[in-house]
């Protein structure tokens, strides 16, 4: 099975370049932010909250 | 004693919330461990911390998600089961629990996410970053939900009455109460012994099978130096903990001590039988004096007994006192096994004494019985009130009846016992496995026959052309 936890880069491989790693950056966090408030607006809705 | 609504809602909360600490006071430390180990990975570029990081980052991700799983079933509890006290004090407290989601939580998920997913896309410097948010979102969460919890013992900067209900009027006040500061420096200290002696209990049972282990040698190092320094550290601020306890609830810490009678020169009791029934103790082991010493700072303090207190006023005496010696109990033992550790380490054995080791495996589990007897201690003797001196428990349980509360509490234990027996067997079985060096290092080449059309390629291209793993 492979391992869904990323490692770190290899120390010799090329890093990308700083707009790329930070648009990476930004974009996961707002996937966990999004994530968070998808499962708390379910939970509401699964108890007829407004 | 009847099994009504009342009970049955604070068997189900207590059981809740016994589950659900369990988590939290992991990975407060497991999180501040992995920013620790990144850190130094970063500075030095030794491989021993990337290992151990990547080993312990799993385990974190499992035991934060079984954290929010039990944690969200909390919240849910103040509107069914007490319902009252949310219409009572939820102007004053529901912001604080607030704030715990939208500064902490969030924080969390929203950078778990990166260190988890993205050390390769965001590189190293972000992805340090990320660890360390992620840490100082547990912190935070700490601080917000202790900061309700000591409202509730030692509640201030309010107004109203229970008829008409609390506001507050200080908000500084409400969130930093009287016994909010040492509070937060008890649990988070806690937390951290708590992550310390499960990561020295891999370590040691690691090590038992395999002394050349360089990884757990690593990690029972590190966990050895955090129970040397925190475990005396901890001693020092439940004392003063138990200050706040004299100054603010009385009752509790005459619960704590199994004082009865209110009087100079208390006996500190080692061991005793309290009985509410008799206002006193069947019998005792007992050191004279020592118990004004200890809870008031002289032996020739006052110190209030129960009887001080209407019987309708205090807290259950046996269980609240016994609950505060499995805990100190446990302080101490970690407080041993600390300088024993630093002993070997000072003379190079820590790898190299299997007594030692079994001792660390033994006391694995050790944080958690500590952290949850404290919180009995907290809890149970906080009573008759949910509120100290404002709102008494049977005052803010919800109007439902027992058949509901009995039909909830049942699923409760069913579902915590089939998902959380899985998860911890699972954490158990990745423990045992232990630190594997390279485990995510990219699979070996591996030999093609000669004339196939990829034995000429340096790596395998997977099949986006890009690395796999």
């Amino acid at each position: 099975m492979p391992d869904i936890i990323e490692g770190p880069p290899d120390a010799e491989a090329p890093r990308p370049p700083l707009h790329r790693r930070l648009a990476w950056f930004i974009a996961l966090a707002l996937a966990g932010m999004a994530a968070t408030g998808a499962v708390a607006y379910a939970l509401r809705a699964l108890l007829g909250l407004e | 004693m009847e099994f009504d609504a009342l009970l049955l809602s604070r068997i189900q909360f207590a059981f809740t919330i016994a589950f659900h600490i369990i988590f939290p006071s992991f990975t407060i430390g497991l999180a501040s461990y992995l920013a620790v180990l990144e850190g130094l990975w970063l500075l030095t570029r030794n491989e021993t911390f990337k290992t151990l990081y990547l080993f312990w980052v799993k385990i974190f991700a499992l035991s934060f998600g079984m954290g929010v799983v039990s944690g969200v079933v909390m919240s849910y509890q103040l509107g069914t089961n007490w319902s009252v006290f949310s219409a009572v004090a939820g102007p004053v407290i529901g912001p604080l629990f607030a704030f715990e989601v939208l500064a902490a939580f969030f924080l969390e998920a929203s950078f778990l996410g990166v260190m988890l997913f993205g050390w390769k896309k965001v590189g190293p410097g972000l992805h340090f970053a990320s660890t360390v948010l992620v840490a100082f979102g547990t912190l935070t969460s700490a601080f917000w939900i202790i900061s309700a919890n000591s409202w509730m013992q030692s509640p201030s900067g309010f107004a109203g009455t229970v008829e008409e209900g609390l506001v507050a009027v200080n908000w500084l006040q409400v969130i930093f109460s009287p016994t909010f500061p040492m509070r937060l420096t008890h649990m988070v200290l806690a937390a951290y012994l708590t992550t310390a002696l499960v990561v020295a209990a891999a370590s040691a049972f690691r090590l038992l099978k395999d002394a050349s282990e360089a990884e757990s040698a690593m990690a029972l190092k590190m966990a050895i130096g955090m129970l040397a320094i925190v475990a005396p550290l901890q001693l020092l601020a439940g004392d003063l903990s138990g200050k706040d306890v004299l100054e603010h609830q009385p009752a509790k810490l005459a619960a704590i001590e199994a004082f009865w009678e209110t009087r100079s020169e208390q006996a500190f009791h080692i061991a005793a039988w309290p009985d509410r029934e008799i206002e006193g103790n069947h019998w005792e082991l007992s050191i004279p004096k020592l118990g004004s010493l200890i809870t008031a700072g002289a032996m020739d303090a006052e110190v209030q007994g129960l009887t001080a207190f209407a019987p309708e006023d205090r807290p259950p005496v046996f269980i609240v006192f016994w609950a505060f010696r499995v805990m100190v109990g446990l302080g101490l033992a970690m407080i041993a096994l600390g300088f024993w550790g630093a002993w070997l380490a000072w003379r190079g054995r820590t790898t190299r004494s299997p007594a030692f080791l079994r001792a660390c495996v033994a006391m694995g589990p050790a944080g958690f019985v500590a952290v949850i007897s404290g919180w009995i201690v907290a809890e149970v003797g906080r009573q008759p009130y949910v509120i100290y001196g404002v709102l008494r428990t049977e005052d803010a349980v919800s109007p439902i009846g027992a058949g509901a509360v009995s039909a909830s509490l049942l699923a409760f234990l069913v579902v915590y016992a089939i998902v959380f027996s899985v998860g911890a067997l699972y954490i158990l079985r990745l423990l045992a496995e232990g630190p594997v060096a390279g485990a995510h290092e990219p699979p070996p080449r591996e030999n093609r026959a000669p004339g196939t059309p990829l034995a000429a390629t340096p790596e395998d291209p997977g099949p986006s052309g890009q690395e796999t793993r």
